[in-house]
């Protein structure tokens, strides 16, 4: 702890603006925190690296002022401080942006902006609100635009709103909650812009996330927590991502090449099971967002498919699973031209489908456990015969899925929302596979995942893949595309831009056809 | 140091929701004892009355029997609804039009009851399903929100039976001016002033429970109506789901409103759904939208308003009786909420 501000680039002196030490909190049954020291310099972005649950998101919280540490003091600017509620910790200048926005939809920018805060004029009309809201984010060169609804706005647009609330508090300490998750890379990028500049005004960040990347991309130093527990603070100059990702989950467990068969596996398959030729399809709003896609996966094979997210993938997934019928084009399983684009029925001919939005198209959160497992298998026996559903046998079969999902259930009878995200995409995961005897298309199964969970997700589907399914595997990440796909197919505004086989990949290459510029590797 | 917090669960145990509700209405009847007691009046007395009066006398079970029919139409159909994610604020409507539906078979075609009381349901029914038919159409295919198109159609079929009722259908020569003839076909009663309607009643609420537990569409309903994106993600029919549902929410109504003629009024008149669609979208929120529940929620509900009417006659105004209602209601929906917290013990 001792040597740790001398890489600061405040000036000699300075106190930390934020210190933590010897933070503890218990849970009943958990170490939430226990003995963490935490120092952030002015003028530095600090990371907060650890898997789901290393006490991440407690020890912003006790911060924050949301909950009190039960041991441990947080001194801020040099000064020991008491949060008994999260305003005391707003008036110290701690202002944290959630990983789930806490704005309020049908209200404009300015209203968010001035909602439940002191400084909102008494008598304050829409220009008024609207006028200061403008001149705010002039200040903060934060571009937003004051009269929208945020209901109106972009994920991206709606987090600048979010961090303006915080600046416009005076907050000189920025936490933000896995910023990128919901971002697209172009957006991420403008949000690292924004959070250099806030930092070159001295002010600081802490910057929660589990990518290894960006992580070493956005921050000067890096804290890992384990188990509730810090386990190094390090200078991100001298890190790299395999040594990040020891210390976060403990192990060596970087991601492994998953490409070799282990013995028994299922040959790859001469004809494709899953194949398009020529399909063109349409967005809602009638442009065009894929254009004669030809491409086919084998049993047995896994196909990549890279991109910068938006070029097209969403309706990729949803022309393989029968959720979007193309405008040209036809799309033929096992061989056979499929006439009628329904789900149900490429679910019965074994294609399975982990969508992108699990939590808003895969599941019913707030229907049970059960009642979201059986989802690909209620209609047929033994979970309903005829017109008749058996919930006995529902609870049965969710009971299958979940022990092979490893999730552990206390009551399946509880809606859904209550699991993790993790636990959730694990059970969607396992769900899918079930039923994917030809294919599975797979879209991004492994975001919002942590390190140890990405690598379970990927293995899932190198099983799927040892049993003779053919795997689209749709991912942002290249490490991850590489270290899994037979082939991989680039998506750029809805064409295929080439297909390479993995053996001789070039990571050059498929960075030029992703943006058919060399700054598209940048966004990979 | 020992410190007492509140802790939220993420689903109430059954328990705590049944304390809380019991709670919730001691304190509701605590409340409306002290107001009483303010404006002069013996609570006690009055309890003691209005339990003789409901509980004590056959004409006051009787009573209780009738007002529970048309609630507990009412109130599944609604709950119907929301299985789906519908907010049926037009039960009252669907209500009125099933009885002028069944009135206009009961009055104008010839016949033994056995044959128009069929006639009269099936009326009925489909009267009900017709007043619901554009704001179904209009949600499914424009989505237009039902909540408004529901309500409005409420007034028009309000109207509509006071104008039949003291215009073209009045009785001429008639004790009142407001009211039809008498329909001869009657449902028989099978205790005391009681109808078969409300066995008919019960038995629809248990069929459509089962229903919705125990069959595939009824699973499907469930999730379409949970999330709609996650069911044409796998692959359900989701239009034509929101079309029956709704279609069979209307149509439940309208058989109440069958019922009310058929069984209990006898005549059409103007009024004669008695706010019971509107006290149908109460009964199916305190039932939380359980069929099953539906059943001890109208009974509950029917209790309330026999209540309401003991209290009338003994010199309370009808706006008093209303904000006792109300006042049961409101703290009944605190109650549910609270009996999601729990109180720790722990150490700062």
């Amino acid at each position: 702890m001792n040597d740790l501000s001398k890489n600061s680039r405040a000036a000699p002196g300075t106190p930390p603006l934020v210190l933590l030490k010897g933070i503890a909190k218990y849970f009943p049954g958990v170490v939430a925190n226990e003995d963490v020291d935490l120092e952030v310099m002015p003028g530095e972005i600090h990371a907060l690296l650890g898997e789901n649950g290393a006490g991440k998101s407690t020890l912003m919280n006790i911060l924050t002022g949301i909950y009190r540490a039960d041991a441990g003091e947080i001194i801020i600017d040099g000064y020991r401080v008491d949060f008994s509620s999260p305003l005391d910790a707003i008036a110290a200048g701690i202002g944290m942006v959630h990983q789930h926005f806490k704005l309020v939809q049908a209200f404009t920018v300015a209203e968010n902006i001035h909602l439940g805060w002191q400084e909102t004029p008494w008598r304050a009309s829409t220009r008024k609100l609207e006028a200061r809201t403008a001149e705010l984010a002039r200040s903060f060169n934060l571009p937003v635009r004051p009269d929208a609804f945020v209901s109106e706005l972009s994920t991206g647009e709606q987090q600048r709103v979010e961090i303006l609330r915080v600046l416009a508090r005076k907050a000189r300490a920025l936490i933000l909650d896995e910023p990128t998750a919901v971002l697209t890379p172009a957006e991420a990028r403008e949000l690292f812009k924004a959070l250099h500049a806030f930092r070159d005004g001295g002010n600081s960040v802490i910057f929660i996330s589990h990518k290894l990347e960006e992580v070493l991309e956005i921050s000067d130093r890096i804290t890992i927590l384990r188990g509730g527990r810090r386990v190094a603070t390090e200078r991100a100059a001298d890190c790299n991502p395999r040594m990040l990702a020891r210390l976060m989950v403990g192990r060596d467990i970087v991601l492994s090449d998953m490409r070799r068969r282990p013995k028994g596996a299922a040959p790859v398959t001469a004809e494709p099971v899953l194949r398009l030729e020529g399909v063109s399809a349409m967005a809602n709003d009638g442009s065009t967002t894929l254009s004669n896609i030809t491409l086919g996966v084998h049993g047995g094979e896994i196909l990549g498919i890279a991109g910068v997210a938006g070029n097209g993938q969403r309706e990729l997934s949803h022309v393989l699973a029968g959720l979007l019928a193309p405008s040209s084009g036809r799309i033929l399983i096992d061989g056979t031209p499929v006439e009628r684009f329904d789900p149900a029925r490429f679910a019965a001919l074994g294609i399975g489908h982990i969508p992108e939005d699990r939590l808003a198209s895969g599941l019913a959160p707030a229907l049970s456990i059960t009642q979201n497992a059986v989802l690909r298998e209620y209609g047929k026996p033994p979970v309903s015969q005829g017109g008749l559903y058996r919930p006995d046998a529902a609870y049965r079969l969710s009971l299958e899925i979940a022990k092979a999902a490893s999730v552990t259930v206390p009551d399946f009878s509880m809606p859904i929302r209550n699991l993790s995200g993790g636990n959730q995409q694990r059970l969607v995961a396992r769900r899918e596979m079930r039923i994917a005897r030809k294919a599975l298309v797979a879209a991004y199964p492994s975001r919002g995942l942590d390190v140890g969970a990405i690598n379970i997700m990927l293995k899932y589907i190198a099983e799927l893949r040892d049993q003779g399914a053919g795997i689209i595997f749709i991912s942002e990440d290249l490490e991850e595309l590489i270290s899994l796909s037979d082939r991989i197919a680039v998506l750029y505004e809805g064409k295929i831009m080439g297909v390479v086989e993995n053996r001789d990949i070039d990571m050059d290459e498929i960075g030029l056809l992703m943006g058919g510029r060399q700054r598209a590797m940048v966004a990979a | 140091m020992v410190e007492w917090r509140l802790q939220r669960l993420p689903s109430a145990g059954t328990g705590a929701a049944l304390g809380a509700r019991i709670a919730a209405v001691l304190l509701a009847l605590g409340v409306a004892a002290v107001a009483l007691v303010l404006a002069g009046q013996n609570p006690f007395a009055l309890a003691a009355q209005v339990i003789r009066a409901t509980f004590g006398s056959t004409f006051g079970l009787e009573d209780l029997g009738l007002l529970l029919i048309p609630l507990l139409l009412t109130g599944l159909s609604v709950a119907v609804g929301q299985q789906i994610g519908v907010w049926n604020i037009g039960a009252e409507g669907q209500f009125y039009i099933g009885a002028f539906a069944a009135a206009a078979v009961g009055l104008f075609l010839p016949g033994s009851a056995a044959l128009i009381l069929p006639l009269m349901f099936v009326a009925g029914a489909v009267g009900g399903m017709f007043w619901i038919l554009v704001p179904t159409l209009a949600r499914a295919y424009a989505g237009v929100n039902e909540l408004i198109t529901t309500l409005l159609l409420n007034f028009v079929a309000a109207l509509l039976v006071y104008y039949v009722a003291t215009g073209p259908w009045r009785e001429r020569g008639g004790v009142s001016n407001s009211a039809t003839a008498r329909i001869p076909a009657e449902i028989p009663e099978f205790w005391g002033l009681v109808h078969w309607g409300l066995p008919a009643g019960v038995l629809m609420a248990l069929g459509f429970a089962a229903l919705l537990a125990y069959s595939r569409w009824g699973y499907e309903v469930r999730f379409a109506g949970s999330n709609a994106k996650a069911a044409r993600y796998a692959g359900m029919p989701v239009r034509r789901h929101l079309v029956t549902v709704m279609l069979l929410s209307g149509m439940i109504a309208g058989i109440g409103g069958m019922l009310e003629i058929a069984g209990t009024v006898h005549r059409l008149q103007g009024g004669i759904s008695n706010n019971f669609g509107y006290l149908g979208i109460m009964v199916a929120v305190l039932a939380r939208n359980s069929c099953l529940g539906v059943i001890a929620s109208a009974a509950f509900m029917a209790v309330i308003l026999n209540a309401g009417i003991v209290l009338q006659t003994q010199g309370l105004t009808s706006a008093t009786v209303l904000a006792i209602t109300g006042l049961i209601l409101f703290l009944t929906a605190v109650g549910d909420e609270v009996s999601h917290y729990r109180i720790v013990r722990g150490k700062v």
